[in-house]
């Protein structure tokens, strides 16, 4: 990004900001959830792709009484229907195991992406949490190689009451087109937020022992 | 039935509790974290932490969000902020960041004319947002590095560096919470510091929740969740904030195919 001077981009803000003023209460009258309903293409853009599910997923939200109002079992839900296809839990848990993963067998390894799904689910519907009418989701401008297999689409969440939340997701792609499999909340990557709990885990009590702590974990 | 009482009479339980937390004292001498060599002592403070919160601050910021009205709570927030926006730009300049210095200030000036005196975060609305900082990210894009993870008391998280920063800022006279502590009027500085201290709690109701919705051992997951954040934000000062994590090394080349080999045996 290039700036000019600081001097000049401090008046142009402060041009910008008394300029808005006066249309911010107007603008806040106006629902600005007006994005058209997209179609999604898992094989186009990665931001067009990250848009349109999560538009998706917004507006369901807010069309949704109960989750709107909170109702984190029907967030789940919702979650589970229109963010789930898109995501690769197989690699998330996989990655999260780390050099573990390759002590598991295949049953075992079975077990440990299906007991850790709830734990993504709940994680994804944080991102999904605390939305109201004036929530919308702002995909920011792509940074990298767009031609890359592996991408970072950076979004942000804002809401009426409460700072912008930013929310990344981290995507690969594959023969059926591009796939979720890692997302930060403000700046904390999911995977990497498990790498030591699952290793503290199958420490004290193996493999098995994870799944079960994971799968506790799920009757929450 | 009586069998039953007696399995729940306090002093079973208060044995209970101090196996468990025999256990936990074991463990965590297996499975040591680089950047936590003090994890036994902290796994201590932090659930002496835990215990306070549970019993006295959590109570209070519940009744604060269930007694006030959302718009008051956000103006609270926001008057805290603003406050502490002037802090955040002081250290941008420290950092050399002077575009980032001028657009805090910029939001000062216009949250504390237009926003009311800071209640309203007009800034934010227009697309102006907040870029928090602190004296302990400076010294970060100075080249200091964290040193080893420290749960405070109370105060909970922190490391080595960011603790003697808030630490030293605040003896030093140029933390954004010394000026209220300049005030003479002694209820109105306690009743400033209750508020704040209040505000801050309930902002972290929601995370706190998410937490408990999603961990699987809440000391590992808010331990390495506030030194990704922590380092995500001198990196990105640094310039390099469109790093990932790299989980490349743990991931063998060969292994998806053993698996899907194995699994259509």
């Amino acid at each position: 990004m290039h700036y000019p001077n600081t001097l000049s981009s401090l008046s142009g803000t402060a041009k910008r900001l008394i300029a808005a003023a006066g249309l911010a209460i107007s603008a806040l009258m106006i629902s600005v959830s007006a994005h058209a309903q997209a179609a999604i293409d898992a094989k186009g853009a990665p931001n067009d792709f990250v848009q349109a599910v999560a538009d998706n997923a917004l507006q369901a939200v807010k069309k949704d009484e109960a989750a709107k109002s909170g109702d984190l079992k029907r967030i789940n839900q919702l979650v589970d229907q229109l963010i789930l296809p898109y995501v690769n839990f197989e690699k998330t848990t996989r990655l999260a195991a780390g050099r573990h993963w390759r002590q598991a067998n295949p049953q075992q390894q079975q077990a440990l992406v299906e007991a850790f799904k709830g734990t993504l689910i709940r994680t994804y519907s944080g991102a999904l949490a605390n939305v109201d009418d004036v929530s919308r989701i702002d995909i920011q401008p792509f940074r990298g190689d767009a031609n890359a297999d592996d991408v970072v689409v950076r979004s942000l969440v804002t809401r009426s009451n409460g700072p912008a939340v930013g929310v990344d997701y981290r995507l690969e792609k594959t023969p059926e087109g591009w796939k979720v499999y890692d997302i930060n909340i403000e700046n904390i990557w999911l995977i990497q937020n498990y790498r030591n709990q699952f290793a503290q885990q199958i420490q004290q009590s193996g493999i098995d022992g994870l799944i079960k702590a994971l799968n506790q974990s799920n009757l929450k | 039935m009586k069998n039953n009482a007696r399995f729940t009479s306090p002093r079973l339980r208060l044995g209970v509790v101090v196996a468990a937390l025999a256990l936990t004292g074991c463990a965590t001498v297996e499975s040591p974290s680089p950047r936590d060599p003090l994890e036994r002592l902290n796994r201590g403070t932090f659930a002496f932490n835990d215990a306070v919160d549970g019993a006295v601050f959590k109570p209070i910021a519940y009744a604060y969000r269930d007694l006030t009205p959302a718009p008051l709570r956000s103006c609270v927030g926001n008057i805290f902020g603003n406050v502490e926006d002037v802090w955040s730009a002081f250290n941008s300049l420290l950092q050399a960041r002077g575009h980032d210095f001028f657009n805090t200030l910029g939001r000062v000036m216009f949250n504390s004319t237009m926003g009311l005196g800071g209640c309203i975060d007009v800034a934010t609305m227009n697309g102006a947002y907040r870029i928090k900082n602190d004296l302990g990210t400076t010294l970060g894009v100075w080249g200091l590095g964290t040193g080893p993870y420290i749960v405070l008391p109370f105060l909970g998280s922190s490391t080595l560096r960011d603790g003697t920063a808030s630490l030293g800022g605040f003896a030093a006279d140029i933390s954004p919470l010394t000026p209220v502590m300049a005030i003479d009027n002694v209820p109105v500085r306690n009743v400033i510091l209750g508020t704040y201290a209040v505000d801050k709690r309930e902002s972290l109701l929601d995370a706190d929740e998410m937490v408990n919705r999603t961990a699987l051992d809440r000391y590992s997951f808010i331990r390495d969740a506030y030194l990704q954040q922590r380092d995500a934000l001198v990196n990105q000062r640094k310039g390099d904030g469109s790093a990932v994590p790299d989980y490349s090394d743990d991931e063998l080349p060969d292994y998806s195919d053993n698996g899907a080999q194995e699994a259509a045996r």
